[in-house]
C-alpha cells in the first residue's frame, strides 16, 4: 500500500538528478573539483571513475569547452594531461613555485632579481631581506609583487654563488640599525669576495680541472708530456 | 695513508734528487710499509750493499727512519735485534718545498738565514754545520768526521739512546715501536747535538729555525700554515681581522705544541692588544675595533668584562680554505650551476632531496637531476635512495658531499697534478736541452727567442706547481 504510493513519487525524482550526476561529464567535474588546486591526472581520472577512454576524452572536451575546468602544467611529469576546475589556481607543487612560469623556470626575472639586489646591497652595505624588499617596493624596481621571503630565496642562492654573504649583526658599528643576532646580507669587506668565487691553485692548472685526469700517466697515450691543454695553456 | 699518486710523486722527487736506485729503495718502503734491510735487499732486488747506501742517503736526508726491534730467537737462541726502516713520506714531500721554506725565511729572518738554510737544505744537514763556520777546510774535516761518527755512534749505544727519544717526540709517526736505536740515526742525533752547542751562541730566533729541521720542518708547517690562515682570513675579511689574527698566532707560537689544532690558545685582551700595536698596521686600531675584529674571526665577545680571553678557530678557517679550494675545482669542472649546488651540499652538511636542492639553487628540475648525477659519477656526491609505498609508490633521492673520501681523492688529484707539472718542466727542458747548453750572449734571433719562451714556460710551471703546494699543505699538513 505504502509502496504503490511512493513508489511513482520514487521513480519521479529520481532520475533527474541521478541521470545528472551519472553522466560522464559530472562525474567528471565533482572528481576535478574535489582535487582543488592539486588537480588531476588523466589517466588517475580513468583509474577512479573506471570509465573508457574515449568517454573521458569526449568529455573533458565538453566541459573545457564550458569552461568549467582548464588544463594546467604540471612540473614533475610535464608529459601528462593536468586538468584542474575553472575556479582554481594551480598549487606550488603543480607549478613549481613563484619561480616558474608555464612550468619553465622563470630564469630572466631571476637574474633581473639578483641584479637589482646586488646593487641594493653594494648601495646599502649591510641589510637584512626586509630591507631589500622594502626598498623594491618603494623605489618599485619590478611591476610584479615580490615577498620577503621570495627575495630571501634569492639571497639564499647568492650567498651560494659567493656574491654576498650572510652575517649576523653585532649591533655595531654599521649593523647598528639592525637588531643584534638578526641575519643580514653584505658585499664583501675583504679583497677576495665580492667578486665571485676565487679560482683555486688547483683549478688554474689545466690537471686540475682535466675531465682525462684519471688516464693520464706519465707515459701513456695520455700524458702531460703530450698533453694538448698544456700545450694551449703554455702557448706563448 | 699515503695516496697513489702521493707515493708516484715522492719516488718521482727522490729519483730527481738521489737517482733511481735511491728512489727504488723509496718506492719499496713506500708500498710496502717498514721494512728490514734483509726485506728490502729481497723486494728490491738489489745488493746489500745498494740498499745499505740508498738508505744511509734516505736518512741523511731524514726521509728514513730507523728504529730496531728485539725479536724473540727460536729455540735456544738469543733474542735478536733487527733493525727497521720506516720511510717519512711527509719529508720527502717537504723537498719539494724547499725554495718556499728558503722564501720564507728571507723574508722573515733575512738574506744571511736564507744562506744558511740553502747549504743545510742542499746539502744535508753536515754541511751546515760547515757553513756557518765559513771555512773550506773546515767542510772536509767534517765530512771524514761523518764516518767517524757513525762508527763512533756503532760503538756507543748509550749515547745513541738517549737520542733517540729526542727523535721520536719530533717525528711523530707511528710511534709504535720504539727501543734501541741503530746506528744510522745515531747520526742524527750526534749532528743534532753537534748543532745545538753552535747553535747555542746564536741568536735566539735563529736557534729555532734551525731546530726545525731536525724536528721534521714541523715548525716551517706551522708558519705557513699561520701564513695561509692569514691571508685567507685578509681575502675573506679584512685587514683587521688578519692583524689580529696574526698578533694571536705570533704570541702563541711558542705554546703550541703541534702543527694539527683546532683552537689557538687562549689569550686574554690584553696580550693581544699588546701584539696587536707591536705591529706597524696594527698601531691604528683601537681596541674597539680589535673586538670587532675577533668578532668576525668566530669569537663570542663575553657578557662581563672580566677575565676576557679568546681562541681562534684555527680549524673551521682551515676548513674553510679546504672548502673554496674544492669549490673552484667544481666550478671549473662543471659549471656555475653545479657550483651552486656544490656549495649548497657542502655547506649543509646532511643529506638534502633533489627537488629542494632544485628550488634553492634556482635550477630546473631536469638540469639540477643531470648535474647531481655527474657529481655523483665523479665521486663528488654521495646518495641515498628512498622509496616510500603510499597510496602511490614514489622514490626520492638524497645527496650530500662525502667530504671525507673527497677530501681523499682531491688530495690524490692534487699529488697527481704536481707530478705532472714536474714532468712538464722536465720535459720542457729536454727539448730545449741545445738552447740551455748554448751560452746566453750567444742566443741570437730565433734562438733567444726560444730561450725566453722556455723561461716564460718555466715560471708558469714552476709558479703553478708553488702554488699547488700550497693547497697540498692544507689537505695534507695543516
Amino acid at each position: 500500500m505504502n509502496r504503490s504510493q511512493e513508489s511513482p513519487s520514487l521513480k519521479r525524482k529520481r532520475p533527474e538528478p541521478n541521470t545528472h550526476a551519472q553522466s560522464p561529464e559530472s562525474v567528471l567535474l565533482n572528481l576535478i573539483k574535489s582535487k582543488g588546486d592539486m588537480g588531476i591526472w588523466k589517466g588517475d581520472m580513468k583509474r577512479e571513475t573506471n570509465l573508457p577512454e574515449p568517454v573521458v576524452n569526449k568529455a573533458l572536451k565538453t566541459l573545457q569547452g564550458k569552461a568549467l575546468i582548464k588544463e594546467v602544467v604540471n612540473i614533475k611529469s610535464k608529459g601528462r594531461k593536468h586538468f584542474m576546475a575553472a575556479e582554481f589556481e594551480p598549487s606550488k607543487e603543480l607549478t613549481g613555485g613563484a619561480w616558474y612560469v608555464e612550468g619553465k623556470l622563470d630564469q630572466e626575472f631571476i637574474a633581473v632579481l639578483k641584479d637589482s639586489c646586488s646593487k641594493i646591497i653594494r648601495k646599502l652595505k649591510v641589510v637584512t631581506a626586509e630591507g631589500i624588499s622594502d626598498f623594491i617596493k618603494r623605489n618599485k624596481i619590478t611591476t610584479i609583487e615580490c615577498k620577503t621571503h621570495q627575495i630571501e630565496e634569492i639571497l639564499k642562492s647568492m650567498v651560494l654563488d659567493n656574491e654576498i654573504f650572510e652575517v649576523k649583526s653585532t649591533g655595531l658599528g654599521e649593523y647598528h640599525s639592525i637588531p643584534i643576532g638578526t641575519a643580514c646580507y653584505r658585499s664583501s669587506t675583504g679583497m677576495g669576495l665580492g667578486q665571485g668565487p676565487k679560482i683555486g691553485a688547483m683549478a688554474s692548472i689545466p690537471c686540475g680541472v682535466c675531465p682525462r685526469i684519471s688516464r693520464c700517466t706519465p707515459d701513456g697515450i695520455i700524458s702531460p708530456k703530450t698533453c694538448e691543454y698544456y700545450k694551449k695553456w703554455l702557448d706563448f | 695513508m699515503v695516496t697513489q699518486y702521493g707515493i708516484k710523486l715522492s719516488v718521482s722527487l727522490i729519483s730527481s734528487y738521489f737517482g733511481n736506485l735511491v728512489a727504488k729503495v723509496c718506492e719499496c718502503l713506500l708500498r710496502r710499509g717498514t721494512l728490514s734491510c734483509a726485506n728490502i735487499v729481497r723486494f728490491t732486488e738489489l745488493n746489500k750493499v745498494q740498499v745499505r747506501n740508498s738508505l744511509l742517503v734516505l736518512i741523511q736526508h731524514n726521509c728514513v727512519q730507523a728504529f730496531s726491534i728485539q725479536q724473540e730467537g727460536s729455540f735456544g737462541e738469543a733474542p735478536k735485534v733487527v733493525t727497521q726502516y720506516m720511510v717519512l713520506f711527509d719529508n720527502i714531500i717537504h723537498h719539494m718545498r724547499f725554495p718556499k721554506f728558503l722564501a720564507y725565511v728571507s723574508e722573515e729572518l733575512g738574506k744571511e738565514c736564507e744562506d744558511i738554510l740553502e747549504g743545510l737544505l742542499q746539502h744535508a744537514e753536515e754541511e751546515t754545520v760547515v757553513k756557518k763556520q765559513g771555512a773550506k777546510s773546515a767542510k772536509v774535516m767534517k765530512e771524514s768526521e761523518t764516518i767517524e761518527q757513525r762508527a763512533l755512534a756503532a760503538a756507543a749505544p748509550m749515547e745513541a739512546l738517549r737520542f733517540l727519544v729526542e727523535t721520536y717526540t719530533e717525528t711523530d709517526c707511528c710511534g709504535e715501536e720504539s727501543e734501541g736505536n741503530p746506528l744510522p740515526s745515531a747520526t742524527v742525533g750526534e749532528k743534532r747535538k753537534q748543532s745545538d752547542l753552535e747553535l747555542d751562541t746564536e741568536a735566539g730566533t735563529k736557534k729555532r729555525r734551525k731546530e726545525v729541521l731536525y724536528a721534521n720542518f714541523e715548525e716551517f708547517v706551522r708558519c705557513l700554515r699561520d701564513k695561509g690562515c692569514i691571508g685567507n682570513v685578509r681575502t675573506r675579511l679584512d685587514d683587521g681581522a688578519a692583524i689580529v689574527l696574526s698578533a694571536i698566532l705570533k704570541a702563541t707560537r711558542s705554546a703550541e705544541n703541534k702543527v694539527k689544532i683546532e683552537n689557538s690558545v687562549p689569550l686574554s685582551m690584553d696580550t693581544i692588544f699588546e701584539e696587536v700595536m707591536k705591529s706597524e698596521e696594527g698601531r691604528s686600531m683601537t681596541l674597539e675595533r680589535a673586538r670587532a675584529s675577533l668578532v668576525q674571526l668566530g669569537c663570542h665577545l663575553p657578557e662581563i668584562g672580566i677575565d676576557e680571553t679568546y681562541s681562534i678557530d684555527l680549524k673551521s678557517i682551515i676548513e674553510l680554505a679546504q672548502n673554496e679550494e674544492v669549490e673552484s675545482i667544481v666550478l671549473k669542472r662543471y659549471g656555475r650551476e653545479a657550483y651552486r649546488i656544490f656549495r649548497l651540499l657542502s655547506k649543509a652538511g646532511h643529506l638534502v632531496e633533489t627537488d629542494k636542492i632544485s628550488n634553492t639553487t634556482f635550477v630546473a628540475k631536469k638540469d639540477t637531476a643531470k648535474i647531481l648525477y655527474t657529481l655523483w659519477k665523479d665521486d663528488y656526491l654521495h646518495m641515498e635512495k628512498i622509496v616510500t609505498y603510499g597510496s602511490k609508490q614514489s622514490q626520492f633521492l638524497l645527496w650530500k658531499v662525502n667530504k671525507h673520501t673527497l677530501w681523499d681523492n682531491v688530495l690524490n688529484e692534487m699529488y697527481h697534478t704536481a707530478l705532472n707539472l714536474r714532468i712538464r718542466i722536465a720535459h720542457e727542458q729536454e727539448q730545449e736541452k741545445e738552447i740551455l747548453r748554448i751560452p746566453r750572449e750567444k742566443l741570437v734571433g730565433e734562438l733567444a727567442k726560444r730561450y725566453a719562451r722556455l723561461r716564460k714556460v718555466r715560471i708558469v710551471l714552476e709558479s703553478s706547481l708553488m702554488k699547488l703546494d700550497d693547497a697540498i699543505m692544507l689537505f695534507h699538513d695543516f
